[in-house]
């Protein structure tokens, strides 16, 4: 099992606290491509960040292939992030004033990894993707299509143990989205496991399992 | 090390306008710090090669009066230094290693067939050249041999040289008048500061009615440490004095002293304050170009959090988050400081050369050691004006920095 929570709570504070994640309890085993589905404010944001461990939370217990995400320092949970995950995000999420294959090697510079050896390490990922000839552009230079594949290829060069994709298809149009969602269940095919956050039916109907959250609460 | 250096290259290049204006404040604060340090350092060379003219364990002894009764004898009475005054303080003392004795006869006209000055003639021993610390530019000191002989030789002022022929060179050799006589000039010295006309004391003895009175004593003092130390000295040599001639021997105004060593230790720490004031208005400039890097650190921080979210979701820790703003903020002071020494170093030497024959601004420039330590300050400057942006920067959490657009 890669991912399991037991009874994680979130709750933000303020004049009225607001309890985003009740008693959420969540296995998802390796090589599964899973979407969390649910309305706007339903929490699944809350919970791909928790996940993500770009945020923490207040009770319950989350283990990422076997680590117990709980508590830990910002340097702790930099390099758990960089290590086990690859993230996806809506809107790319690219350095603009870097090139696709900067972007793609960036996450290798913060494990000191020789730049020559990044940039070939990146390369192949642009390659992968069907990007090579795009790789010395700029984020402006690339259609959404092309900036979400290189965001793939960056979220994949540090081989990560999972990939958290939050609403990866939402600034793509249709076809593009297709497009996108297949990369993913190729990479799936390949064996990486894979969550998406959507709130597309379209894009749930293509993953394995769907994860239906409402208020707070998968049902 | 070199990749940092790069992504910094990079993050400065992509914001070229902020780049420039956040560096021209601090070039513009060490511009004013090198100017500052120059002039001071002119200011400072300038009262270093005046008062370095005189050794300075040396204290300087002449007859004055009285300025109260003491043993019968009423106040306002004229001492008279003799040559034997010099013996009983070498006897006296044990710190004194030596005392030199010399004649001055005021109110002298110095001419050739050319031109004339008034000035008094300077009886010495040849030890006087160590003593005024007399660089020589052409011919000799006043020797043994002029002494011995009474020789009617001068050593005059490259200046009055001119004056006298025309071309100081041709002094050497050739004859003045003075008192009467004809003196041949055996050596020119140059020092903007001092004109004496230097004779034999024999000479000069000879000329002032050949008797024991002396116009002043210059007496060496060893192991002088503290200004302390200086006043010992000063009042075991008027004990002396004080026993000789009768007077009080806390009575300063009957034998008048110079004494250099207080004074060289009052100019040292008047140049000491000089220099810590010069440093601290020069930082207070550069403080405004901090404060604006700092500033304009702030601001780049603020644009940059959503960035500064995803390098922090891909795996930068809040130490690398850190260290890349506080090695941007150094990479712009020292990279514009640098430009602000080196203008700086252009204009001083500029200053230098036009005003070369300014006597109150000598060599005004910076060296190597200011240059370094102005480097030392860029790089305190730069990590203190990035330091609070970046501990800014790392507080803010990933995911707050990812929704901010």
């Amino acid at each position: 099992m890669i991912i399991k929570l037991n009874n994680v709570n979130k709750t933000y504070p303020g004049a009225v606290p607001l309890h985003v994640l009740k008693d959420i309890n969540l296995e998802i085993e390796r090589g599964e491509l899973v979407s969390i589905m649910g309305a706007s404010g339903s929490g699944k944001s809350t919970l791909l960040n928790i996940l993500g461990i770009l945020d923490n939370y207040d009770t319950g217990d989350y283990y990422l292939d076997n680590v117990l995400i709980k508590n830990l320092s910002e340097n702790r949970a930099a390099e758990l992030r960089n290590h086990m995950i690859g993230f996806v995000f809506q809107s790319f999420n690219l350095i603009s004033y870097k090139n696709a294959v900067e972007n793609v090697a960036l996450p290798l510079f913060y494990q000191g990894v020789s730049r020559r050896k990044r940039n070939a390490l990146a390369m192949e990922q642009l390659e992968r993707m069907g990007l090579a000839d795009r790789a010395h552009h700029l984020p402006g230079e690339l259609s959404g299509g092309q900036k979400q594949r290189v965001a793939i290829a960056r979220s994949l060069i540090t081989k990560p143990s999972i990939i958290l994709a939050d609403e990866p298809t939402g600034a793509l149009d249709s076809n593009t989205s297709k497009d996108v969602i297949e990369v993913f269940r190729q990479l799936n095919a390949d064996g990486m496991t894979i969550i998406i956050v959507t709130h597309d039916p379209s894009v749930g109907e293509k993953t394995n399992r769907i994860i239906r959250i409402t208020d707070g609460r998968i049902l | 090390m070199f990749d940092l250096i790069r992504e910094i290259g990079q993050t400065l290049k992509n914001n070229k306008l902020r780049t420039f204006l956040t560096g021209f404040a601090v070039a513009w604060g060490i511009f004013m710090l090198i100017i500052l340090l120059g002039m001071a350092r002119g200011v400072t060379n300038s009262f270093e090669s005046n008062t370095n003219s005189i050794r300075s364990n040396t204290i300087t002894v002449w007859g004055g009066n009285t300025s109260k009764p003491y043993k019968g004898y009423p106040e306002g009475r004229t001492i008279n230094m003799r040559k034997d005054d010099r013996e009983a303080i070498l006897d006296d003392n044990e710190n004194v290693s030596d005392a030199i004795t010399s004649q001055y006869i005021s109110n002298a006209v110095v001419s050739t067939s050319k031109d004339y000055f008034s000035a008094g003639l300077y009886g010495v021993y040849p030890k006087m050249q160590d003593m005024h610390r007399i660089t020589m530019w052409k011919g000799r000191y006043i020797n043994d041999n002029d002494l011995m002989q009474k020789r009617k030789t001068m050593v005059i002022n490259k200046k009055n040289a001119e004056l006298l022929f025309g071309d100081a060179e041709k002094a050497i050799g050739n004859t003045v008048n003075a008192l009467g006589l004809s003196w041949t000039i055996t050596g020119v010295y140059d020092d903007e500061w001092r004109d004496y006309n230097y004779i034999p004391y024999t000479t000069a003895k000879m000329l002032s009615g050949n008797n024991d009175r002396i116009y002043e004593l210059q007496v060496v003092v060893e192991g002088l440490k503290t200004e302390k130390d200086g006043e010992e000295a000063e009042d075991a040599i008027r004990n002396t004095l004080s026993r000789k001639h009768e007077f009080a021997p806390d009575d300063k105004s009957a034998t008048p002293m110079w004494n250099r060593f207080t004074s060289y230790l009052k100019n040292q720490e008047a140049f000491k304050i000089l220099h810590i004031a010069i440093w601290l208005i020069g930082i207070f400039t550069l403080l405004s170009g901090i404060v604006g890097v700092s500033n304009i650190m702030f601001v780049s921080v603020r644009e940059r959090t959503h960035e500064i979210g995803i390098r922090r979701a891909i795996g930068a820790k809040p130490r690398s988050i850190l260290t890349q703003i506080v090695l941007e903020s150094i990479s712009i002071t020292t990279l514009f400081g640098y430009i602000g020494i080196f203008f700086g170093m252009v204009v001083m030497q500029i200053i230098s050369v036009v005003f070369a024959d300014v006597e109150f601004l000598k060599d005004p420039t910076v060296d190597i050691s200011i240059a370094l330590k102005v480097t030392l300050v860029l790089i305190l400057a730069g990590s203190l004006a990035g330091l609070f942006p970046a501990m800014k920067a790392t507080k803010v959490k990933p995911v707050e920095a990812l929704r901010d657009e």
